[in-house]
């Protein structure tokens, strides 16, 4: 189960990471969610692996490692607001410049 | 403390000019003297304490971790120095009185003139080597300033330019000597220095050391190869250039071997450098003082000569050279100034320094012709002048010093060729000034200057002519400057006749073949035609330019502006570190090994990875990659459900949907393909790098996940009750153990949010109205559907989001749920009825909503301070009330209200302002989107 | 009193609230409230300053959560020192924009606020994670401000800006994630203690993440692969921002400091100076590739920000030393070098402002309304930035070279003086361009507000000052170094009454 869940983190980061190579700034933007996704899956998956743990304390003694969870609480809420921005930023970036090109250039024009 | 007035006086002096220069020309100058004067005798009043046979020091603690003091000595050379900067200083202060003009800002050029002085007494009095080193790199600044100072001029700035950047460099490389030297002997402390000769000169880095500081020197000496700053610096006007590039700012080179001669000079590759360095230094300089036809050009280079003559004295080393070396200092600093004086008289009265333009001067000016002449020969070293006493002894040395083995012969020859030189350019000064016919008119019709204005001259030039007849005055000085350079006394006699020998007859050879060569000077002068010397300035420019060019080229390749690049640099430098790391471990695999896998884990993984891969292979159909994007969020915030952490998988689903729609919208305004534009070898080479740090990824996820460790959750687990009050112990570590987490987290929302208001100001975007198959967008703006489906909902959806914000504490759930699910019931009132709808019901705005909760969320915090306890700590009680019966209160809830309230803010600010845009409400008060806007756009999509 | 060290926190937040509660606001009263919570700020800062030079280490825990397990903040002469920059850089750069910067765009002076409230917890907090979310809150707050009043090169400047720190963020999780892991821990000086007892076979994993964080950090300081970010964001930026931005490589520097000197301090066994070789060598480059820089850029901004990236190499490079004797001498320079950075960068834009067209481009203008005044400043400014007597750079420089240990020297040595020699090449152009080379006719720029002279000029006093007190502070940034040299003081007082109990 472990190797399977590292092998999904790793799949996913890769294809964030593939996409936030991209030229131009929509696949980025959908490129670095997914890269959140993965970092996510990562972190909560730190304190360990717990299949059927109790949420909430009622006298049960089996837990997931809590830690983590409200760690990835704060990450995703934290991504949420990064995404928000980027992909705003983006739509500026294509008013302001007209195209939207990651670095405001078509590819034919050649280098500055 | 006397010396550190002598020292600190002509510092202060520099602010005088800046007070006095409204009060009229004349106070201002006396105003500025008084202080230089006052340090002057102050310096005069020591020297029965130095003829005693005493060092005078002073320290006090400065930079004590670096080992700088502010520390000053007074010696025999300090002294010696000390009365040439200050006596000639003066000198020049009273010739600049009447040099410039009115209208010139005087006081400026006082300020910076005795910024100069203050800087050169800091550093023959400097007594700790970096002390030395302030002082030194100052001299070079204050005279960029000097020699910039008819910045209007492109000369005056080019020169001004070359001669910081040279000295400048210069300097830097004496820090590194003097560091180095610090280091050998383990201190900055002057006299230490001093004392430990031998140990230097044993030290392995004594090669290092020598070339670094040499180089300083030589820079500032304009000794060869870097003698062309200083022909240039004569852009400046006349009083500088015959204060600092004669008496002493190039003396500063000279002054620092002098001054180190004790610990560094005893090695033969001291005096091989250094004396045919001096060789070199004096043949170029006067060769080209013979060529130049500009008055002040001339006395330039033979100044280059004169200090080439000094450092292959000190070059050579033996206690009578030295004494010549200073003999010579001294005595070019007077002839030279008084030149310097002269030609600029000779400027100022006729208006130009060519001397194709000036001749028979002498009888317009005759004062001022025989005052020239004086020093003229006194540079020549015509006997029974202070010059030629120093020159003879320069020859002397030559034919003593054994330095070059068999080859020794050459230096007397070549110091006569020098000597023959400098008879010639001398004979050509004056001559052609004064005696020989003018062929043209100067611009102004000469006269004698006013007298204070001639005044410095006579006094210069009455000090080389006694000092030339008798010597004697000068042997107390010199005996006394001496002592330090050479480490200890010694007696001796200076003398205008030593009987007919070797050295008088060299001289007597230079004086006539001088004579001789400026009499068939024109026919020198045709055969020369064809070698016209490069102009340093034009060269140093282009090598600046050239610098520049190559500086853009070589940052354009390694900067090319491109995002991408920059992004694989980041990837790159993560995934070498990673495996740097992880190639240091012996196993993966750790001691806890796999749990087993079963078949909803499977599809589960099996989706996310299908749905991650399909993401990114479709990024080009962006509303595809779009919708796979979302699978994988929903399969994630299963993931999450799955391993037992119900209140990440609500935070995920409801942020997922906030995300999608966020997007979705997002995506109407920009292009909804991507065109092919990247290369197969690029795309390849992005795979490779993304799979590969996706795979390091996954060997640190796989490496933790097999290794137990014990973490600090049990606490968290043991205390959530008893003392955070809540059973849901993920809510509890959000507002209580971690609440300030929680806080920068909201702060971070709101931010966002305030971010994207900023961005969406004036914001002016197109509508599409169409998708890119040319389709309509539905004409149906709110689906009815929808409308009522929304509207049932909302009441719902608040219902529900109360819910799950009241029993977050100890159930799933909690203010950020309640939040997001509060958002996305709103916003789909804004998709169902339109932003206009919207608007007019909800009467309110989001950011104060958003910075409320902030606020509540940091006053509860600081409420804890009431009671005496820090920052965000939480209470809580249970209490009865009637009807309701036991409930539970906690300050963690108002926290979570805070929570709540910013996430629905927030969020609401961002898609709503996006939303506005959209329509009149926009936040660009309704700009319609423009023609130009459209066409661009709509070019865009071919 | 007690509640002394979240003030640096929670002062700007509260205010930055308030100023952010009224969107339509007087600007006069922002300003006034900016400019005093700001001052306020510094009189906290001196406070913490004098506490903390005694050399004792306190923490506040929030929420009463005893260390480890609760999130600390930590008063040590680091952070107090770094609070004391940021407060007094902070000042300068409001007082300045109070002329009229801060009405280009909305909320100019709330975000300002956040955005210190961001640095100061950075410097204060003593727990990674969180760690983490103060760098999110100051970078999202530098989001902002830097497409504050728009246009077309801030926005794209933006987009490299921000695309590469969420990136960055992303790796900053995945290497906090991988510590906690490994360890079990979040409080650093507890990370510490369990890193002496780290199992062998671990050690691997734990510098992959360790290194990682360097990367993270490395990014936000701006070293030589990562740094390209910053030139073309830093030279559109608003002025204040783009002056206040001169504390924001230092944030990743501060972290480098922080999280290696204590994490993988001498306890850590076979991890010890685990980022040093890296940082070494990296730094020198970084120095060579902006020096190469400052000498292409045809701006004046530009060219200040390339002197930005200068200092960062240069301070790395103390780091890279690791001696307390560079630690010491990179802290005395770190203080000079981002509060002068700061001051060129506000004045560039008065120069920029008097004249016209022309703007910071380096070349032929027209003579400025101030001219003789602002060359004054430049010319200081440009002395202290080049390293030259006598202000500041120099004695800062003689430090670090003086710090070198002899196989660093013939590395150090000639690239520190080299990037001065450039730095002053480049200066002494642009400033004579800029002041001596103008067009013949009458000055006509915009007349410049007292809080412009007042904000740059005081910036710049501080390099005169810094000489002065040179003694008392590089005392103080040595007794600095040998505090972080002795990581073991800071983790006692931390962990001293780690207990079970609330």
């Amino acid at each position: 189960m472990e190797s399977l869940y590292a092998i999904t983190t790793g799949v996913l980061t890769a294809c964030g990471l593939y996409l936030t190579l991209r030229g131009r700034t929509f696949p980025v933007v959908v490129g670095l969610t997914l890269l959140s996704y993965a970092v996510n899956l990562f972190l909560f998956s730190m304190g360990g692996l717990t299949t059927g743990g109790a949420a909430i304390i009622d006298g049960q003694s089996h837990f997931a490692d809590p830690l983590p969870q409200a760690l990835v609480l704060t990450a995703i809420v934290i991504g949420f607001a990064m995404t928000a921005f980027v992909v705003i930023l983006a739509m500026r970036a294509r008013s302001e410049l007209g195209n939207d090109h990651v670095d405001g250039r078509k590819r034919e024009e050649p280098h500055r | 403390m006397t010396l550190l007035w002598i020292a600190l006086l002509p510092l202060l002096g520099v602010l005088v000019p800046a007070f006095t220069a409204q009060r009229g020309r004349r106070f201002c100058s006396l105003a500025t003297a008084l202080l230089p004067a006052l340090a002057l005798l102050m310096t005069l009043g020591q020297l029965p304490t130095l003829a005693a046979g005493e060092t005078l020091r002073f320290a006090v603690d400065w930079v004590p971790t670096l080992g700088l003091e502010l520390a000053f000595r007074l010696d025999g050379l300090s002294v010696l120095f000390n009365l040439l900067i200050m006596g000639i200083g003066l000198l020049i202060l009273l010739y600049a009185h009447y040099y410039l003009s009115p209208e010139e800002p005087f006081g400026r050029f006082y300020a910076y003139l005795i910024l100069f002085m203050a800087s050169m007494v800091g550093i023959v009095m400097a007594d700790n080597l970096l002390l030395l080193w302030l002082y030194w790199e100052l001299t070079s600044l204050s005279s960029f300033l000097l020699i910039g100072f008819w910045s209007h001029r492109s000369d005056a700035r080019k020169g001004a330019r070359m001669a910081l950047t040279v000295t400048g460099a210069g300097g830097l490389a004496l820090l590194a000597g003097l560091l180095l030297l610090g280091d050998m002997v383990g201190s900055y402390d002057m006299q230490v220095v001093l004392e430990s000769g031998s140990a230097i000169l044993a030290d392995p880095r004594y090669p290092w050391m020598l070339g670094l500081v040499l180089l300083g020197a030589f820079t500032k000496s304009a000794q060869f190869p870097f003698q062309f700053w200083l022909p240039h610096a004569m852009a400046a006007p006349t009083p500088v250039s015959a204060y600092l590039h004669s008496a002493t700012m190039v003396k500063a080179g000279i002054f620092l071997m002098a001054r180190l001669h004790p610990a560094i000079a005893g090695s033969e590759l001291w005096t091989v450098v250094v004396s045919l360095i001096g060789m070199a230094t004096m043949l170029y300089g006067a060769w080209f003082a013979l060529m130049k036809t500009d008055l002040k050009g001339i006395l330039a280079f033979s100044t280059v000569s004169h200090l080439g003559l000094i450092t292959v004295l000190l070059g050579i080393g033996s206690p009578m050279a030295v004494l010549a070396a200073l003999f010579h200092i001294l005595n070019h600093a007077t002839f030279k100034a008084a030149l310097f004086m002269c030609a600029g008289i000779i400027d100022h009265e006729t208006g130009t320094r060519e001397l194709k333009r000036l001749g028979g001067l002498r009888r317009a000016m005759p004062i001022t012709a025989l005052l020239t002449t004086l020093a003229g020969a006194a540079m020549a070293g015509v006997p029974l002048f202070n010059g030629f006493l120093s020159k003879e002894m320069f020859f002397t040395e030559t034919l003593e010093t054994p330095v070059l083995g068999g080859l020794s012969w050459l230096l007397p020859v070549l110091a006569t060729l020098g000597g023959v030189l400098s008879v010639a350019y001398s004979l050509r000064l004056v001559h052609a000034v004064f005696f020989k016919p003018a062929r043209e008119a100067p611009p102004k019709s000469p006269h004698e200057p006013p007298w204070l204005m001639r005044a410095p001259v006579v006094v210069l030039v009455v000090i080389c002519v006694l000092v030339g007849l008798a010597p004697v005055l000068a042997e107390g000085l010199l005996g006394l400057a001496l002592t330090p350079v050479l480490g200890e006394t010694m007696s001796f006699h200076l003398a205008i006749w030593h009987g007919f020998n070797l050295p008088l007859a060299m001289s007597g050879v230079a004086l006539v073949a001088g004579v001789a060569m400026y009499w068939r000077h024109p026919d020198l002068q045709r055969f020369l035609k064809g070698f016209r010397p490069v102009d340093a300035r034009l060269v140093f420019e282009g090598a600046m330019q050239r610098l520049s060019a190559w500086a853009e080229a070589t940052l354009r390749g390694i900067d090319n502006g491109s995002q991408q690049r920059y992004v694989g640099l980041l990837l790159l430098a993560s995934l070498v570190v990673v495996g740097f790391g992880l190639s240091g471990m012996p196993l993966l695999t750790g001691d806890q090994g796999n749990q087993p896998v079963d078949g909803v884990l499977l599809v589960g993984a099996g989706l996310l990875i299908f749905g991650g891969i399909a993401t990114a292979a479709t990024h080009r159909y962006r509303l595809i990659s779009l919708l796979m994007l979302s699978v994988v969020g929903l399969v994630v915030s299963l993931t999450f459900a799955r391993f037992s952490a119900p209140d990440l998988a609500l935070t995920q689903l409801s942020v997922e949907v906030v995300t999608m729609i966020l997007l979705m919208l997002a995506l109407f305004f920009l292009p909804q393909h991507t065109s092919r534009e990247t290369s197969a070898p690029r795309n390849v080479r992005d795979i490779v790098l993304a799979s590969a740090l996706g795979m390091a990824v996954a060997s640190l996820n796989y490496a933790v996940l097999t290794r137990d460790t014990t973490s600090l959750s049990s606490f968290f687990l043991e205390n959530s009750v008893s003392g955070g009050g809540g059973h849901n112990v993920v809510n509890v570590i959000l507002v209580d153990f971690r609440g300030f987490d929680t806080l920068g987290e909201i702060t971070v929302l709101a931010l966002a949010g305030l971010a994207i208001f900023k961005l969406l100001r004036r914001l002016r975007l197109f509508m599409p109205h169409s998708d890119t198959e040319g389709r309509l967008w539905s004409p149906d703006r709110y689906p009815s559907i929808l409308t009522s489906i929304s509207m049932a909902l909302l009441p719902l959806a608040l219902l529900v989001s109360a819910f799950i914000f009241l029993r977050g504490h100890n159930m799933p759930g909690g203010g950020f749920i309640a939040g997001l699910v509060t958002a996305v019931a709103m916003i789909l009132l804004y998709m169902a009825r339109g932003v206009e709808w919207a608007q007019e019901r909800l009467q309110f705005e989001y950011q104060p909503v958003a910075i409320a909760g902030v606020g509540i969320a940091t006053l509860t915090g600081l409420g804890s301070w009431l009671f005496g306890e820090p920052f965000l700590t939480s209470a809580f009680g249970h209490f009865h009330l009637p009807l309701i019966g036991d409930f539970e209160l906690a300050t963690a809830l108002l926290f979570d209200l805070g929570v709540y309230l910013a996430v629905v803010g927030a969020t609401l600010m961002i898609l709503a302002n996006l939303g506005k845009v959209t329509t009149p409400h926009s936040p660009a008060k309704g700009a319609p989107a423009s023609d130009e806007n459209l066409s661009r756009s709509s070019k865009e999509k071919h | 009193m007690q509640h002394l060290i979240v003030l640096p926190v929670v002062l700007p937040l509260l205010v930055g609230l308030i100023l952010l509660r009224s969107r339509h606001g007087a600007m006069r009263t922002h300003r006034r409230v900016g400019v005093a919570a700001t001052a306020l700020l510094v009189v906290v800062a001196t406070v913490m300053l004098t506490r903390a030079a005694g050399g004792e280490v306190t923490y506040y825990a929030l929420g009463g959560w005893q260390p480890p397990f609760g999130i600390v903040l930590v008063l040590d002469r680091l952070s107090a020192l770094m609070i004391m920059v940021t407060s007094v850089l902070a000042l300068g750069c409001v007082i300045f924009a109070c002329a009229g910067d801060d009405e280009r765009g909305s909320n100019f002076h709330g975000l300002f606020q956040l955005q210190l409230m961001g640095i100061n917890g950075a410097f204060l907090t003593g727990d990674l994670f969180n760690l983490f979310v103060f760098f999110e809150v100051l970078l999202l707050a530098s989001y902002a401000l830097l497409i504050h009043g728009g246009g077309k090169s801030r926005i794209q400047s933006a987009v490299h800006y921000v695309v590469l720190n969420l990136v960055g963020s992303s790796l900053f999780l995945i290497s906090v994630g991988v510590l906690y892991g490994a360890t079990g821990t979040l409080n650093m000086a507890d990370m510490a203690v369990r890193l002496g007892e780290l199992p062998a076979e671990r050690t691997g994993l734990v510098a992959a993440g360790g290194l990682m964080l360097l990367v993270v950090f490395g990014l936000k300081a701006a070293i030589l692969p990562l740094y390209f970010w910053l030139p073309r964001a830093y030279a559109a930026a608003p002025a204040p921002v783009a002056a206040l931005f001169a504390i924001m490589t230092k944030v990743g520097i501060y972290a480098i400091l922080r999280v290696y000197t204590l994490i993988f301090g001498e306890q850590a066994g076979g991890l010890e100076a685990l980022e040093r070789p890296w940082v070494w060598w990296l730094s020198l480059a970084t120095m060579v590739v902006a020096g190469i820089g400052v000498l292409a850029a045809r701006d004046l901004r530009l060219m200040v920000a390339y002197l930005v990236v200068i200092s960062v190499g240069t301070l790395l490079a103390g780091i890279g030393m690791g001696s307390p004797e560079a630690v010491s001498a990179l802290l005395y320079y770190l203080v000079h070098s981002t509060l002068i950075t700061g001051a060129l960068f506000l004045l560039a834009e008065m120069i920029g402002l008097q004249r016209g067209k022309a703007g910071t481009r380096l070349v032929k203008g027209r003579p400025l309304r101030d001219g003789r005044l602002l060359a004054g400043l430049f010319f200081v400014g440009a002395i202290a930035v080049a390293g030259l007597p006598p202000l500041s750079g120099a004695i800062g420089k003689a430090l670090l070279l003086d710090a070198a240990a002899p196989w660093q020297q013939p590395w150090l040595w000639p690239i520190l003086l080299g990037t001065g020699l450039a730095t002053l090449i480049a200066l002494s152009r642009a400033g004579s361009t800029l002041f001596w080379r103008s067009h013949d006719g009458e000055a006509s720029g915009e007349a410049l507000s007292r809080s412009r002279w007042l904000g740059a000029g005081g910036l710049l006093a501080a390099s005169p000052l810094l000489v002065a007190l040179a003694g008392p502070v590089s005392d103080y940034t040595r007794a600095t170094a040998d505090q972080l040299a002795d990581p073991d003081v800071l983790v006692r007082a931390v962990l001293s009454d780690a207990g079970e109990s609330p």
